[in-house]
């Protein structure tokens, strides 16, 4: 089982309000973004779709996906909606993330907790993590391997 | 012009919040935009309502009915004479919808907690994550002040042909049509951008500080008598996208600046953008 199915069938297995407890907590956990990434807080990184700051990096790891994001702790849904995401994705494949049924929010049961315009903004996140992963598969095939010999492809200038 | 509020009971500090904690006649509500913030911690004592969950019908786009609103109220511990708080997140927005949605059913005394959620936690004031549980009342819905506060699509049609007081209170780029929905909010489905023709853009948050507190009211008259024209005679309408910030701008036209007939119209941008042969003004 991937480590976001994992996420999936304890969130929808919980009732209510372990579903707004997990939820929470994973708001709590999201790790801080790492020290080269917090200085590119900007425009060209901040999901649009959400109404809080919220801002995604994706990079190229050979062929898995590593996830990293930024949102505000007074804006916990999104917050732990992104953190789900990067706990569920970190590691995955390309092709996993874009696998990923875009009914993933339902199947979390979010839309009982959170209502039908709540949930809105966070499809709008889940669509930017596939269109950025689809973005820097694409700048890595068009980008020979570095001279270092890392291979690493990123989405950020 | 008078410079201090017009009913400035309604509007109630965090210290006399805090002083009230255990009084059994007050009952604290948190109505947020984020619904997960009350659980991560709230003021001890306070109850959660949710504009969405629980005060919206979940079938036909209105509020729900007397008997359930009675409910919520019951099962809160509010009496019907029951002094009851509102705060909230994003500048009190939903504890103004909540308010308004309380007047509604015709609950008599609300209260808004100036600052709402942000600065009671800025103050390091106690909070908790205990959900409290309260003897149910015998809570009985007694009439309803819908018909003074709240207005419909046809009327609203009506008060722009006849030139009266129109006030959007949406985002300059959402009043001009650049934008159908508020800056990095998700589109929330109307079809078409613009305003109802005779509105004038007054965004909400000109009423509030940069703290979540309400303006002076000083600068309030100056605001809206000073630069939008209005009159405390004036038959006013307010509208945003749902009904929300625009229940702010109604909070403080009423209660703040004490004037006698303020409508929102909650039907707003998100029914206005969408009905047909409804006349639209672009531009600013």
């Amino acid at each position: 089982m991937s480590a976001l199915d994992a996420l999936v069938s304890e969130l929808s297995d919980a009732d209510r309000q372990e579903r707004i407890e997990l939820l929470i907590d994973l708001a709590r956990n999201l790790p801080p973004l790492p020290e080269r990434l917090a200085a590119h807080k900007d425009a060209t990184h901040r999901v649009e779709e959400c109404q809080s700051p919220v801002y995604l990096f994706v990079e190229l790891e050979g062929d898995r996906v590593a996830l990293f994001a930024d949102a505000p702790i007074e804006a916990p849904t999104v917050r732990g909606f992104v953190s789900l995401l990067v706990e569920g994705l970190s590691g995955a494949t390309v092709e996993e993330v874009l696998q990923v049924r875009d009914d993933l929010i339902e199947r979390l049961g979010l839309p009982e907790i959170l209502g039908m315009l709540r949930v809105r903004g966070l499809t709008g996140v889940l669509r930017r993590v596939k269109a950025e992963v689809t973005r820097a598969a694409i700048a890595r095939a068009a980008t020979p391997p570095a001279a270092n010999g890392q291979g690493a492809a990123s989405s950020h200038p | 012009m008078v410079a201090s509020y017009a009913h400035p009971e309604v509007l109630v500090s965090a210290d006399w919040v805090e002083q009230h904690l255990n009084d059994p006649s007050v009952r604290i509500v948190e109505s947020d935009e984020d619904v997960l913030l009350y659980d991560m911690g709230h003021i001890p004592g306070a109850v959660k309502i949710d504009w969405q969950g629980d005060l919206q019908d979940q079938l036909i786009r209105d509020y729900i009915d007397a008997e359930k609103f009675a409910a919520i109220c019951s099962r809160s511990g509010i009496a019907n004479d029951t002094t009851v708080v509102f705060y909230g997140d994003k500048s009190n927005w939903w504890a103004c919808y909540a308010f308004w949605a309380f007047k509604l059913f015709g609950h008599e005394d609300c209260r808004i907690m100036n600052g709402g959620r942000k600065l009671w936690l800025d103050q390091k004031r106690p909070t908790s994550t205990e959900v409290p549980h309260y003897r149910p009342t015998a809570y009985k819905a007694q009439g309803s002040y819908e018909e003074e506060i709240r207005v419909f699509r046809d009327e609203v049609l009506a008060h722009s042909k006849a030139g009266k007081p129109l006030l959007d209170v949406r985002s300059p780029k959402e009043f001009t049509g650049e934008k159908l929905h508020m800056e990095d909010y998700p589109q929330e489905g109307a079809l078409r951008g613009g305003h109802i023709p005779g509105a004038k853009s007054v965004p909400w948050g000109l009423a509030v500080n940069d703290d979540g507190t309400f303006k002076s009211a000083k600068e309030l008259y100056k605001l809206y008598e000073g630069e939008v024209g209005l009159k405390p005679t004036d038959d006013v309408i307010a509208y945003c996208r749902i009904g929300e910030r625009s229940s702010l701008t109604w909070f403080v036209l009423t209660y703040l600046l004490g004037y006698p007939k303020v409508r929102n119209y909650d039907g707003s941008w998100s029914e206005w953008g969408n009905l047909v042969r409804a006349p639209i003004a672009k531009g600013a």
